[in-house]
């Protein structure tokens, strides 16, 4: 039965640049019904498509992109896609999920999913017109950076196509590059490397076909509903449209989980000079949003000629507290620079803080990085070092590689701040051990998004968690874990869910879908099932116990101040407790029962 | 049930129709310093000319205001009884690293101010839950010895609450409040009648209030959710901010009231408010360009979410990041233009409206049109309704960048 005109299009289109044939296929109800979409269907047709030890810069490695049955529909925030491939920066899992109007014009063209494999044999762009595609070469836009290469491709199709692209450090194979689109991107993990890979510019993407839903009237009412209650929730209403996400910043200083200097510390003297007050004051002129959002998270900052969107929380941490840095201008500057040449913001500023506690600690001196003093707090050392990153110039070619591979070469793996290979986003996990429980078992590597426990144990949204205890992190985390991936397999944002319960969630799937998706524990269920099977693509890359690891920095090194002074992660009694609640064994692989009760052995070509 | 306790509970709900709407106050103590709780006395004195059924206070406010609470048709006066640290104001102070509760005054005490209720929080879902439970089962042995109405606000709070158990949390949570001797219960709106429905029945009949929350954008919303809860059987609300934060206080009491008490519809209040002819007002500065106003008028009158089958639109600026709403300014210019004389002016909205019959899809109008806003597609002509006087491109906005004259 087709799921066309049920919230979702109805469509996967499987595009092979290498032989340029076009394969369309029908989506599977079964599939819908099992993993519902975006991360989950990105998931399954990851795993079942490419052999183990798949090179994820080869061919064979799939870039796939996967709409959800609430993408651009009435229901709040409804913008979301995933990008999902085997990640070049990790060798593992990847899913980034990404906004702006991308995956709303995707479904409008007919199709929930496209699949890339292959590789083109010049600089080219796929063109998804209205369920017919083609593939042009896009030589001209070599070296193009985002921005420019998007309006360049509207211009030569026309305005009305909505444009995913690469910057130069894509083309080059960065394994940090991104995905961008309507200044959105999707930033971890090097989907942009993937993209490139397949010597892919740019996908652009145009539909006529309106969206439509099973029951019109449940789903409306439903969609307002929950509309209704992002008006009337705090974070929805009031802290994320006037501050975007940097409204938590003080608070996160506060509480000494503000990652400064390379981790070295939780708390930033100056984080007042950055504080979401400030921005507002100085540099942000206009909200933005994507597709469907009552929020607007976006916010605009304006210096001469250029507008960037942001800084958002991680990109202003990772580019200032985390390199010393209270420099507003500099920030900008920096993310404008990552934005432009394609890069993600947060592995940037790791890097970058990497380099400056190499070179404090006189592992390294300017000698080695191109002359440069590499000092924390220096906002011309940050801006240079960004500069070299994002145009592979000089140093920037080695230190685009990121912070592993990095601190193989120097051997300082102890100050490398990565899981996985993946760097470490903003909250400081020996202040919130949930999120430290988050990072070592996330499936992309170091993420706080896969469990954002931060939210309880930081910012106390319904009721404060001590966030230096571990009782009861492990069963917090796999909630969230599983609630989260049912979120990224929907279509609609984080962000709008924290207003949400899932008994609202259900409510507009149901009766978008058809399906019987009403029951909150039917959506927990998938959502657990779509995070075991990324933990089995995972293992079957040989991920062990050994890998769900942190820094040691956060396992040894006492907190040195602020309120979680003297603290670290007791990660292995949470990591224990965290396997026997997932029903995986001590090595962390999922049992076969656990497997069986989430019908994984149905869907899952477990044999290759 | 002890005669005190028949008399005060019938102080707080109406027993003509066993409705209530309570004001709550007593956000100082557990909030801080916020708008509307500064001049307490001067927001209470709005509150009280739109005649509210009862006004929940702190201790200390209850005692300094007692005298707003004197004299006929005066509100009752009920009394918060427990602190907590839960919900502090993030912006000033410091996250506590635990929940932390305590009473903060006893239920004698609450029976010399005057007060015709106690209000207590009951908290699911963390770890000193046998503490909250003792402390409220003595709140509950000291109002039946003083035959005091005890109301409990039964929360899901703490690290076992997610957004998939919430509902269930809540119901777990209101039938402890109805073991543990409730009279009265203020309950947190679960988001769909369905799901609360369930919890009223949870509550065995114990009147259960809901509470209102952080304020909504529009007075619309607050409406709806009062109705809404009302027609799955709550007898009443308990709202604070939704009514001191309001720019009239006495007003959102007068029109919540006419929802509980009168038994009007949200819609009926709005078309009252909202006067013919129905001007669409534009504030390019706010608009963020979500789109939302556009998927919401193709999907009320196509059933279907594509801004192009809007009857109006969103203009990005070359740069891609300055929106720009254009609706029908009732300008009239097309049916002056109309050679068919097919379009006309609705005399109740103001809207135009087109004949089928007379309509031969020239298109002149559409050209003529200083908005851009009128279209054909496959020979229809797509034009403004105004939604029949309540447009739904303004009830979705959330920035206000579209409003009406007398708006909501």
């Amino acid at each position: 039965m087709s799921l066309s005109g049920k919230g979702y299009a109805g469509g996967v289109v499987k595009i092979d640049l290498s032989s340029e044939r076009v394969e369309k296929a029908e989506l599977s109800q079964r599939d819908a019904l099992m993993v519902l979409g975006g991360k989950g269907l990105g998931a399954l047709l990851l795993y079942n498509s490419t052999p183990k030890y798949v090179d994820p810069l080869s061919p064979e490695n799939p870039l796939i992109l996967a709409t959800g049955p609430l993408t651009g529909t009435l229901a709040p925030s409804s913008c979301r896609f995933s990008v999902v491939t085997k990640s070049p920066h990790t060798g593992l899992f990847l899913d980034s999920n990404c906004g702006g109007f991308f995956g709303v014009e995707l479904k409008k063209a007919g199709f929930d999913v496209v699949i890339i494999t292959g590789k083109a044999s010049q600089l080219s762009m796929v063109i998804i017109d209205d369920g017919r595609v083609r593939i042009e070469e896009a030589t001209e836009l070599r070296g193009a950076k985002t921005m420019d290469a998007e309006k360049k491709v509207k211009k030569r199709l026309n305005e009305e196509f909505r444009v995913l692209t690469i910057g130069p450090a894509g083309e080059e194979l960065a394994p940090i590059a991104g995905i961008f689109t309507d200044l959105r991107c999707a930033g971890r993990g090097g989907a942009g490397a993937v993209m490139g890979s397949k010597n892919l510019k740019a996908i652009a993407v145009r539909g006529s076909r309106p969206i439509s839903v099973y029951d019109p009237e449940g789903f409306e009412k439903a969609c307002w509903r929950a509309h209704r209650r992002l008006r009337m929730h705090e974070v929805t209403a009031r802290s994320l449209p006037t501050y975007g996400t940097v409204n938590i910043i003080e608070t996160i200083n506060e509480t000494g989980a503000l990652p400064t200097r390379n981790f070295e510390t939780g708390v930033f003297s100056d984080t007042w000079k950055i504080s979401g007050y400030e921005w507002r004051k100085q540099l942000w002129k206009r909200d933005k949003a994507c597709f469907g959002c009552p929020i607007a998270c976006s916010k605009l900052a304006y210096i001469s000629d250029y507008v960037v969107d942001g800084p958002d929380y991680e990109t202003l941490w990772a580019l200032g507290p985390l390199c010393g840095v209270s420099d507003r201008e500099a920030v900008v500057y920096a993310n404008w620079l990552c934005d432009a040449y394609g890069v993600d913001t947060i592995s940037t500023g790791v890097i970058v803080s990497f380099v400056m506690e190499l070179y404090e600690k006189k592992c390294i001196g300017s000698e080695d990085i191109d002359g440069i003093h590499a000092e924390w707090g220096s906002s011309e050392a940050l801006l240079k070092l960004v500069e070299k990153i994002c145009k592979g110039d000089g140093v920037g070619r080695e230190l685009r590689l990121g912070v592993r591979k990095l601190s193989i070469k120097y051997g300082c793996e102890d100050i490398a701040m990565h899981v996985k290979g993946l760097e470490m986003p903003g909250y400081e996990p020996r202040a919130a051990k949930g999120m430290g429980l988050g990072y070592a078992t996330s499936d992309r590597g170091a993420c706080h998004l896969r469990a954002y426990t931060a939210d309880k144990e930081l910012l106390a949204y319904g009721g404060a968690v001590d966030p230096v205890k571990i009782d009861g992190k492990a069963r917090l985390v796999v909630d969230y874990q599983n609630e989260k991936a049912l979120i990224d397999s929907t279509g609609i944002c984080f962000f709008a869910s924290f207003a949400l319960t899932f008994r609202e969630i259900g409510d507009m799937l149901t009766t978008a879908t058809g399906l019987p998706l009403e029951d909150a524990t039917t959506l927990k269920t998938i959502g657990e099932r779509v995070y075991n099977l990324t933990r089995l693509f995972n293992v079957r890359e040989g991920i062990k116990r050994k890998d769900d690891s942190l820094p040691r920095r956060f396992l040894e090194e006492p907190m040195p101040e602020g309120p979680a002074k003297g603290s670290v992660v007791e990660l292995s009694k949470m990591l224990d407790e965290y396997y026997t609640l997932r029903g995986w064994d001590e090595n962390g692989v999922p049992k076969v029962e656990t497997l069986r009760r989430l019908n994984l052995d149905l869907i899952l070509n477990i044999g290759n | 049930m002890g005669f005190g306790k028949i008399i005060r509970l019938n102080q707080i709900i109406d027993p003509s129709d066993g409705r209530s709407l309570v004001v709550a106050a007593d956000h100082g103590l557990m909030l801080g310093p916020i708008k509307g709780v500064i001049d307490l006395e001067v927001t209470l004195r709005k509150v009280i000319a739109g005649g509210p059924d009862a006004i929940l206070l702190s201790p200390g406010q209850a005692r300094r205001l007692h005298h707003l609470f004197t004299g006929k048709g005066a509100p009752a006066m009920l009394v918060r009884i427990d602190w907590t640290n839960a919900f502090r104001d993030k912006t000033y102070t410091l996250p506590a690293r635990s929940i932390q509760f305590n009473r903060v005054t006893t239920v004698k005490d609450a029976v010399k101010i005057g007060a015709s209720g106690v209000v207590t929080y009951l908290f699911l879902g963390f770890d000193r839950e046998e503490d909250h439970m003792a402390m409220v089962e003595e709140f509950s042995a000291e109002c039946e010895y003083w035959d005091m109405p005890l109301i409990v606000e039964p929360l899901p709070m703490g690290p076992r609450v997610t957004k998939a158990n919430y509902v269930d949390m809540v119901k777990m949570a209101v039938e402890k409040a109805v073991e543990l001797g409730a009279d009265a219960l203020k309950v947190p709106y679960t988001g769909d009648p369905y799901s609360f429905r369930d919890i009223v029945k949870v509550s065995s009949g114990v009147p259960v209030l809901v509470l209102g929350g952080y304020k909504a954008l529009s007075i619309r919303d607050s409406l709806e959710v009062i109705s809404e809860v009302l027609e799955s059987g709550a007898a009443g609300v308990v709202f604070g901010r939704n009514i001191v934060q309001d720019q009239n206080p006495d007003e959102a009491v007068r029109l919540m009231k006419r929802i509980i008490h009168g038994k009007e519809t949200v819609t009926d209040i709005l078309r009252e408010r909202i006067k013919p002819p129905v001007r669409i007002i534009v504030d390019a500065e706010k608009c963020s360009g979500c789109r939302v106003c556009e998927i919401a008028c193709s999907f009320t009158h196509e059933k279907v979410f594509d801004p192009s089958m809007a009857r109006l639109r969103i203009e990005n600026s070359s740069t891609g990041v300055l929106f720009t709403p254009y609706v029908c300014t009732l300008c009239y210019s097309c049916v002056n233009v109309c050679p068919q004389k097919a379009l006309k002016v609705n005399s109740k909205t103001g809207a135009v409206e087109v004949s089928p019959e007379l309509c031969q899809g020239c298109g002149i109008c559409v050209e003529t049109c200083p908005a851009g806003v009128l279209k054909l597609v496959n020979g229809r002509l797509f034009l403004c309704d105004l939604c029949n006087g309540l447009p739904e491109c303004v009830k979705w906005c959330s920035r206000n960048a579209l409003r009406v004259e007398g708006g909501w």
